[in-house]
């Protein structure tokens, strides 16, 4: 009973295609009445196929979809209380706008309870759900992707809730159309709304954009729908008119009192409209919150650097409250072990620029951009780069000193599962750039269907990249970094010296630290001492790359 | 002014061509059609067309052959055109081509033999002259009308399907309301392929129906061959009048539907 204002439920659900790729991983979450929520991610996260699913034009292949605590997992699109604003809108170019808005209210059939002459109810089995539990139970059947207890039991679940509803009589309906005056005033209704009152009569291919955009939203609100659902409805709209229709949308949304779930790979749209963020990888959830916590309390590496600009370095918990990063052993307010491992994100916003010498360390201003309402500014500290943005102006070239204080170095678990390289870069040779040293890697990957033409990266449309200079993320798994005894021998891509090492039950896992202090974290059956120089080995196949800007930045 | 002047002379050959192909000719069949065999004007074709029923009789067979042609094509057509354009066959142009290759084989020779096949089956142009002719129609002009269905069906806007499904269409009601209105100018185009074409034909009745069934077209060749000449082009420039007048009517059609999609992109 405690989910009772829940409006809708993911419960693990997973999504695989039928290529066998998995495009949301074992989703749990749920949305309040009358929530804000956003699903983030880059694309191909899953963000889109989950919204999909919740619209009904995609069924989950595992677990299940509550709406109102009922399960709608294989209701089709057409029996969901819920309304979807599309990508490219997909307004129908037949009819104009008032018939656009009025589409599904003309289909919609209000059910009127079936009474005999003395007023009492007349009851007749209820076809209609026989019918769609008989259509559940043969979608079950062909369900690949249970396991054949999960099938049985949810069979015999359906099995008996069909039993049920064939023996027992129930309050019959008959359906009644709403009348051309109802539809009138719901549609001038949603004109006024989306402020668009003096267009009913316009042809949709005299609309701009922006209109368009308006009608899609009036289509989907006229009809009431429990949930909203956005699939990055601005992203065909000038910057602008975007930052306009934000606002708006917002305020909409506040008005109507209707549950809204976005979706977009726009990480300041997320910030700025939702109550709740879904910061989605991979189709896993990499953590929710509301934008505040999530832009302060990143949860890992991946949502620090896909939620506003950020400074991400290793660091090691030095003593209590102290962490040590860029050389120097910052004070800070997260508890950690001592001598845990951690990443450390600092805003650029968050660090102070003062003279020389009279900050906690020194660095020289390499560049300098104006961004309009401050600068930016990237420091040399050491060998690390730092990024800062402050309104007051500095020069190029000028030694300068950093602070930063205790709250606004965030803390977080070091996730190792994975080593992240956030700052590598692709080289001329199509080489990823890690640490400043080249290691062979797939590049196709980048490029969906990707294959070598002529020595051109060519993708499945033909079109042909160029990613020389391209900044890249890339991800190496554990078991997939060698340790190479002879630093010698030319398989040692990489030579570095173990900081740390733990043992975990039947392995070693350690850290490899090179002279610019960036960390490969490996595994390893053979036992090393502290302080070995060792050298590294990475076969092309094992790393995972992903770029930081889109595809199409690199088209030729 | 260099650069105009040669775009006028490029013009030229096809000024030539069209003034010699189609100016002249539709000017020659008006000539004919208004004078009599001394080449003094009158309306006497005119006169006679419409005075004789036998001539007004072919007229109405055969629009009622093109309608019901046009008719069976698109019923036909259409589901094939449907599923030839669906998922599972979108990358297999060898099925669709497998539909559209009796347009490879000779034309009189193909009408041979369906009458040879027909006749096997016990559908002979002697026996059933009509039945012969409206399966050789429909035949002949199938592939003309899958291949404009097929290449809108490819066009079909499926989130314009997901967004009639998400506003409560139920199957038929999809099909209704959001595929078959965004098909529309493939029927369009699919129907001007065969209707007039079917008028005219020639070679289809007179093979199939073993000369019992005299089309438009059939009866203007009598003309001609009769030396008729007078009255055989007044039966051509009805001809012409009814290709504009459907010309006119599904103009507004495609046009609108074209302009729409444009802008949408």
């Amino acid at each position: 009973m405690e989910n009772k204002n829940y409006i809708i439920e993911l419960k693990n659900v997973s999504k695989i295609f039928e290529d066998e790729t998995i495009a949301v991983d074992n989703f749990s979450f749920y949305v309040r009445k009358g929530e804000f929520v956003t699903f983030l991610g880059p694309s191909g996260c899953g963000k889109s196929t989950t919204l999909r699913m919740i619209a009904g034009f995609d069924f989950p292949s595992k677990g299940e979809i509550l709406l109102n605590n009922k399960d709608i997992s294989n209701l089709p699109p057409n029996k969901r209380p819920i309304n979807m604003v599309f990508q490219r809108y997909a307004l129908f170019p037949h009819l104009d706008v008032y018939d656009n808005i009025a589409f599904g209210l003309k289909l919609k059939r209000i059910p009127v309870p079936l009474k005999d002459e003395n007023g009492n109810p007349i009851l007749k089995l209820d076809k209609n759900k026989i019918k769609e539990l008989k259509r559940e139970i043969s979608l079950t059947k062909k369900n690949k992707h249970l396991s054949s207890e999960e099938k049985e039991t949810k069979l015999n679940e359906l099995e008996e809730a069909l039993k049920v509803a064939k023996e027992n009589e129930v309050q019959a309906y008959k359906y009644k159309k709403l009348s051309v005056r109802e539809i009138d005033e719901k549609v001038a209704r949603a004109l006024k709304i989306v402020d668009l009152e003096a267009l009913e009569d316009r042809d949709i291919s005299t609309l701009s954009g922006g209109q368009q955009q308006r009608v899609a939203i009036a289509r989907a609100i006229v009809n009431e729908p429990e949930i909203l659902l956005l699939d990055e409805p601005l992203g065909a709209l000038d910057l602008k008119m975007r930052k306009d229709m934000q606002l708006e949308l917002k305020e909409m949304h506040t008005k109507l009192g209707i549950t809204f779930i976005y979706v977009t790979h726009d990480q300041e749209e997320a910030l700025t409209m939702s109550d709740t963020i879904v910061v989605m990888k991979d189709g896993v959830i990499q953590q929710i919150g509301k934008p505040k916590d999530i832009y302060d309390e990143p949860k890992n590496a991946f949502v620090a650097d896909f939620i506003g600009e950020s400074n991400i370095y290793n660091a090691t918990m030095i003593k209590e409250k102290k962490v040590r990063f860029l050389d120097y052993n910052f004070p800070c307010v997260d508890e950690f072990q001592v001598n845990e491992k951690v990443d450390v994100v600092v805003r650029p916003e968050d660090i102070l620029i003062k003279n020389k010498g009279e900050g906690m360390i020194n660095g020289v201003i390499q560049s300098k951009i104006f961004k309009g309402v401050n600068y930016q500014y990237i420091v040399l500290v050491g060998k690390n780069e730092v990024m800062v943005k402050t309104t007051k102006e500095y020069n190029e070239k000028e030694e300068v000193g950093l602070e930063i204080e205790p709250e606004s170095i965030h803390i977080m678990k070091k996730d190792f599962t994975t080593n992240i390289y956030t700052d590598a870069w692709i080289n001329k040779e199509n080489e990823v750039m890690i640490d400043e040293k080249p290691f062979k890697c797939n590049i196709l990957q980048l490029v969906e269907g990707g294959k070598f033409v002529d020595g051109e990266i060519v993708d499945k449309k033909n079109k042909k990249y160029d990613f020389n200079d391209a900044d890249v993320v890339a991800e190496v798994a554990l078991d997939k970094i060698e340790i190479i005894d002879d630093i010698e021998s030319e398989d040692a891509l990489i030579v570095g010296e173990i900081v740390d090492s733990v043992y975990k039950g039947d392995h070693y896992q350690y850290i490899i630290r090179t002279d610019s202090e960036e960390d490969f974290v490996c595994v390893s059956n053979y036992s090393y001492n502290l302080f070995d120089k060792v050298g590294i080995n990475i076969k092309p196949e094992d790393i995972k790359l992903r770029l930081k800007k889109e595809v199409n930045n690199y088209e030729i | 002014m260099k650069f105009s002047l040669q775009r006028k002379q490029l013009c030229i050959p096809y000024f030539l061509f069209l003034i010699l192909f189609v100016v002249l000719p539709i000017l020659f069949i008006v000539f004919y059609a208004f004078t009599d065999k001394n080449g003094y004007f009158t309306f006497n074709a005119v006169v006679d067309f419409f005075t004789s029923t036998n001539k007004i009789n072919v007229l109405i067979q055969s629009l009622l052959f093109s309608v019901l042609n046009t008719i069976i094509c698109l019923v036909i057509g259409y589901p094939i055109a449907y599923i030839l354009a669906s998922k599972e066959f979108k990358t297999n142009y060898i099925i669709v081509m497998l539909f559209v290759m009796p347009m490879w084989i000779n034309f009189v020779l193909r009408t041979g033999a369906t009458r040879d096949v027909l006749t096997r089956l016990n559908i002979s142009g002697g026996e059933h002259p009509y039945l012969a002719t409206m399966i050789g129609l429909v035949y002949n002009y199938l592939p003309f009308v899958i291949l404009p269905l097929y290449s809108t069906m490819l066009k079909l806007d499926k989130s314009q399907i997901e967004a009639s499904m998400d506003l409560g269409c139920n199957r038929f009601q999809v099909f209704t309301k959001s595929i078959f209105p965004q098909s529309i100018p493939g029927v369009v185009s699919a129907a001007q392929m065969v209707f007039m074409p079917t008028m005219s034909s020639y070679v289809i009745p007179e093979i199939l129906s073993e000369g019992k069934i005299v089309l438009f077209g059939n009866s203007i060749y009598i003309g001609f061959s009769n030396n008729q000449w007078n009255s055989a082009s007044f039966m051509a420039i009805i001809m012409l009048v009814i290709v504009g007048i459907s010309m006119l009517i599904t103009r507004n059609f495609t046009e609108k539907e074209e302009g729409g999609r444009a802008s949408r992109w």
